[in-house]
C-alpha cells in the first residue's frame, strides 16, 4: 500500500488551506455565530467549483477522487467552515447517487455541481445511530403523489437546505424522496455549534410529486451513502481536532510559568504526545476510508466505522486536554478554542457515536 | 485549452486564485491500496522460496529456551535463508540479502508474518548485534562475528542496561580502561537477554569518564568465555523457568583492542545506528504481533455470548482500529521514505504497537473471566516456526506485554521523544 499524499495532493492541501485562511477566518465563524450570513463564502466555493469536486464530469463535476475530496473536507473542518458544503456534497449528493435513476442523478447532481441547490439528508428518527434498520417514517404512493408520515431528527442544515433527501419506508422497503424544505414542518435547534445547525423535520401529511421518489425499487446502496457521510464527518472532526492540537502545541511553547515554557513540563509533554497520537491515528484511518471509497474497495464499510470511531476518540482527547492545557484563557468566549471544540463535538454526536462505530467494527471483525 | 485550470470554466484573465492554477489533474490519486507489480513479483518469488525451503514441521518441534538458544533445525534454516539472500533482504548478498527496496522488504515481512515464520531465534543477534557489526565493523569483525551471527553459527547478546542506567542509558558506568593491546573491563550489566546462551556480547562501556556522558562511550565485542566474565541468569515475571534475563559481571575482563567496534568513544552513535538497516521495518513486528493476538482473540470469542456483549465489542472495536492505524502509519512511514523524506514516526509506532498489544491481552484476560484461570488453555494456533513466548496463555501474554512497554525505551520515554523531537517542545 502506498499511503502518503502525492505532491499534487500536498499542493491541493496547501492551496485549500491558504484559501480558507483568507476566505474563512475565525472572524467569519464568529460573524455566523452572531447571526450573520456565510452566503458570500458559499458563493466563493461555488465559483471555485468545489461542490462538484468529486462529482463525475458528465454532471459538470471535476471528477476528482474521494481522496481529494477528503483533503478538502479535513481543511473545512480545520477552519470550522460554515455553510451548506458538508450536507450538500457529502450527505445529499451520495443519497441521490445511491438511490436515484440515471435521469434523477443527472437532474440533482448537476445542480449540486453547479452550486444551484443546497441539500440535506434525513435518516435518523431518534436512535442516534443513523442506521437504516431504524427507519420508521413512511411514504405511501397515492396516484401521482407520495404522502409522508413520521419525524426525522438531527438533520444537518434541515432548517436551511433547499432540498432534503428523506429516507422512508415505501411498501416496507427503504426508499429516498427529495422534498423541498419549505414543504416540511421544520423545528430548528438552539445549536451547540451555530455554524453547523441541525433540525427536526415533521413529515406528517406532506405530499410531493411521485417523480421525487428516487429509483424504482429499494435503495440498496443507501447504506454506503451513509458510510460516505460518516467518513466526511470523521474528516471534518479530525480537521477541527487537529486545529485544537496545533493551537495547544503553540501555546505550550509560548506560555511561560515558573520561568520556563509550560511545554517543558513532562505532564504537559505527555498530554501533547497523546493528542498527537490520536490525531495521527484518526487522520490515517479517515484517509484510509477515503482511499477505500476512491477505489471502490470492499473494505470501505469497516474502514468507515473505524474512521468515525477514531475521529470521535481524537476529538474527545483534543477537546479535553486542549482546553485543560490552555487553562483560563481557553475558558473564555473571546478565545477561538471553543469554535473548534464545538465543531469537533458535533462530529462525535452525529452519524453514530464512536462507541456505536467501535461495536460495528468489532461485529464486522467477528463476522 | 489544455490547461487544467480551464475545467473550472473561469476567465483566466482575472487574477487566478491559488486553487485554480496549481492543481494538476494529472497524476492524482497515486495513493493506493495495493502494491505495484514488481513488488508483488518479489513477494511471489519469496513465497515460492518459502514453499520450497521451510523445514518440515515434524522436524521443527524443538523450542528455544532463551533468546540466544537456537535449535539445530532453526540454525540450519537461518543459514539457508542467509545463503539464498533471504535473511535480511535489505543487505547486500555477502550479508545474506539482495539489496531490496522498502516496499520489497514490506512484502517480505508480510509473507513471514502470514506464515508465522520466525527468521531468527536470536533476534538481538540478527537485528542489533549483527546489524551493528555490519554497519560499523571492520572486515575482520564482519567476517569473524557478523557473518557467523547472521548464519546462526554464533549466538549474540547485547549489553546495554545497567542497574543504574535504564531509561538514562547514556549514564552507564561499566568502565573499560586501555592497557597495552587490551581493554580491561569492570562493572555490571543487567537485563542482558540470552547472555547465558550467547557466545559473544556487544557491550557498551565507558572509555572516557571525563567526557560528556554521550561522548565517552565505546562498543566492545566480548567473547562470553573470557575470564572474569560471569553471567547469572534470572527468571522473568512470567514464571520461574522463563529464564532469559541475565546479570553480567565484569571483573578485570581483558578484551583485545581489535574488538573495539567503530572508533573509540563513538559508541553512542553505534547505539543509535544499530538498527538503521531495518529501522523503518521495526513497526512490522509490532503490527504482526498485534494482528496475531487479535485473530486469536476473535477465534476465542466468536460464536460465544461474549461476541454479543456491548462492552466487549466496544473495547474490541477500538483495538481492531488501533491495529489498522498502526499498519497505516507504518505504511505511510515507508511511503515517506520512498519519497526521500525522513519520517519521525518510530517512537509513535513503538508506543502504539506495544500499548495496543498489552491492552488486547488485558481485554482477553478480563473478558474470558474464569476461563483465563487455567494456564493449560493456550489461545490460537502457534505456527511450527513461531517462537514460544508468543504461544503462551492470555495471562502470560498480558505480562509479556509489559516487556513491550518497558524495554527498548519505556512508553514514557517514547512520549518524551515524540514531544521533543517530533513536536519540538523544549527539553
Amino acid at each position: 500500500m502506498d499511503f502518503e499524499f502525492t505532491d499534487e495532493q500536498l499542493e491541493l492541501q496547501r492551496t485549500v488551506r491558504d484559501l480558507l485562511e483568507q476566505e474563512c477566518p475565525p472572524e467569519l465563524v464568529r460573524k455566523v455565530i452572531e447571526g450573520g450570513s456565510a452566503d458570500d463564502f458559499w458563493s466563493t466555493l461555488v465559483s471555485l467549483d468545489w461542490p462538484g469536486l468529486a462529482l463525475p464530469e458528465e454532471y459538470g463535476g471535476t471528477g476528482y477522487s474521494w481522496v481529494e475530496l477528503a483533503i478538502v473536507l479535513e481543511e473545512l473542518g480545520r477552519a470550522v467552515a460554515p455553510g451548506p458544503f458538508l450536507a450538500t456534497v457529502t450527505q445529499f449528493a451520495p443519497a441521490i447517487a445511491a438511490a436515484g435513476s440515471a435521469d434523477q442523478q443527472r437532474h440533482w447532481l448537476s445542480q449540486v455541481a453547479a452550486g444551484s441547490v443546497s441539500g440535506a439528508f434525513a435518516v435518523d428518527e431518534g436512535a442516534g445511530t443513523w442506521q437504516l434498520e431504524d427507519v420508521a417514517a413512511t411514504g405511501r404512493i397515492d396516484g401521482d403523489q407520495v404522502v409522508l408520515t413520521g419525524t426525522k431528527r438531527f438533520v444537518l442544515d434541515g432548517a436551511t437546505a433547499d432540498e432534503v433527501a428523506v429516507a422512508v419506508l415505501v411498501d416496507g422497503a427503504v426508499r429516498v424522496v427529495v422534498v423541498p424544505r419549505t414543504s416540511l414542518h421544520v423545528d430548528g435547534h438552539d445549536p451547540i455549534d451555530a455554524t453547523s445547525v441541525h433540525a427536526e423535520l415533521g413529515l406528517d401529511g406532506v405530499r410531493i410529486p411521485v417523480d421525487r421518489l428516487l429509483g424504482d425499487g429499494p435503495a440498496v446502496g443507501l447504506g454506503a451513502a451513509i458510510e460516505e457521510a460518516s467518513v466526511a464527518i470523521a474528516l471534518a472532526t479530525v480537521g477541527a481536532s487537529s486545529r485544537i492540537f496545533e493551537l495547544t502545541l503553540d501555546y505550550a511553547k509560548q506560555r511561560h510559568q515558573f520561568g520556563v515554557p509550560i511545554g517543558s513540563f513532562q505532564a504537559v509533554k505527555h498530554k501533547l504526545a497523546d493528542m498527537y497520537r490520536d490525531v495521527e491515528r484518526a487522520r490515517a484511518l479517515a484517509f484510509y476510508a477515503a482511499l477505500c471509497l476512491a477505489e471502490g474497495d470492499d473494505r470501505s464499510s469497516a474502514a468507515a466505522s473505524m474512521a468515525k470511531a477514531a475521529a470521535g476518540e481524537c476529538q474527545q482527547r483534543c477537546a479535553q486536554d486542549g482546553l485543560q492545557l490552555f487553562g483560563g484563557i481557553g475558558y473564555t468566549w473571546e478565545h477561538d478554542l471553543h469554535l473548534y471544540l464545538r465543531r469537533a463535538k458535533v462530529g462525535e454526536l452525529t452519524f453514530g457515536s464512536s462507541s456505536h462505530h467501535r461495536q460495528r467494527v468489532a461485529r464486522l471483525a467477528l463476522s | 485549452m489544455n490547461d487544467p485550470c480551464s475545467r473550472t470554466g473561469l476567465d483566466l484573465t482575472v487574477m487566478p486564485r491559488p486553487w485554480q492554477c496549481q492543481i494538476n489533474i494529472e497524476g492524482i490519486c497515486r495513493m493506493r491500496l495495493h502494491h505495484d507489480e514488481a513488488t508483488e513479483a518479489f513477494r511471489a518469488e519469496f513465497s515460492a522460496w518459502l514453499d520450497e525451503n521451510l523445514p518440515d514441521p515434524a522436524h521443527a518441534t524443538e523450542r528455544a529456551r532463551s533468546s540466544a538458544d537456537t535449535p539445530a533445525w532453526a540454525r540450519a534454516f537461518q543459514a539457508k535463508m542467509f545463503d539464498d539472500g533471504w535473511l535480511v533482504p535489505a543487505y547486500p548478498p555477502e550479508f545474506g540479502g539482495r539489496n531490496a527496496g522498502l516496499f520489497e522488504q514490506l512484502v517480505y515481512f508480510e509473507e513471514l508474518g502470514r506464515r508465522n515464520v520466525t527468521r531468527s531465534f536470536n533476534p538481538q543477534g540478527l537485528g542489533i548485534v549483527g546489524a551493528s557489526i555490519v554497519s560499523f565493523g571492520n572486515e575482520q569483525q564482519q567476517r569473524d562475528y557478523a557473518v557467523p551471527i547472521l548464519r546462526a553459527e554464533m549466538m549474540a547478546a547485547l549489553g546495554m542496561s545497567e542497574p543504574n542506567a535504564g531509561s538514562d542509558l547514556a549514564g552507564l558506568s561499566t568502565r573499560a580502561v586501555v592497557d597495552g593491546d587490551e581493554f580491561v573491563v569492570n562493572g555490571q550489566k543487567v537485563w542482558t537477554s540470552g547472555a547465558h546462551d550467547a557466545d559473544m556480547l556487544l557491550a557498551f562501556v565507558r572509555t572516557d569518564p571525563d567526557a560528556p556522558k554521550h561522548k565517552g562511550i565505546s562498543a566492545l565485542i566480548i567473547d562470553t568465555d573470557t575470564p572474569g566474565l560471569v553471567r547469572r541468569p534470572f527468571p522473568s515475571i512470567t514464571g520461574p523457568h522463563h529464564t532469559d534475563f541475565n546479570e553480567v559481571f565484569f571483573d578485570d575482563v581483558r578484551v583485545p583492542r581489535k574488538n573495539l567496534l567503530g572508533e573509540l568513544n563513538d559508541g553512542w552513535r553505534i547505539c543509535n545506528g544499530a538498527l538503521a538497516h531495518e529501522r523503518s521495518m521495526l513497526w512490522i513486528m509490532w503490527s504482526q504481533g498485534f494482528d496475531t493476538m487479535i485473530e486469536d482473540y476473535l477465534a476465542d470469542v466468536r460464536d460465544t455470548p461474549k461476541a454479543e456483549d456491548p462492552v466487549v465489542l466496544d473495547k474490541l472495536g477500538r483495538l481492531v482500529a488501533d491495529a489498522q492505524a498502526l499498519r497505516l502509519l507504518g505504511n505511510r512511514q515507508l511511503a515517506k521514505q520512498q519519497r526521500g523524506l525522513v519520517p519521525a514516526e518510530q517512537s509513535l509506532l513503538k508506543m502504539m504497537g506495544s500499548e495496543g498489544q498489552r491492552e488486547l491481552a488485558l481485554l482477553a484476560v478480563e473478558t474470558l473471566g474464569p476461563e483465563a484461570l487455567d494456564q493449560r488453555q493456550v489461545p490460537g494456533q502457534a505456527g511450527a516456526f513461531a517462537s514460544d513466548r508468543l504461544a503462551t496463555t492470555w495471562f502470560n501474554r498480558y505480562l509479556f506485554g509489559f516487556a513491550g512497554t518497558i524495554s527498548g525505551g519505556t512508553s514514557e520515554i517514547q512520549r518524551n521523544i515524540i514531544a521533543e523531537r517530533v513536536l519540538g517542545l523544549p527539553r
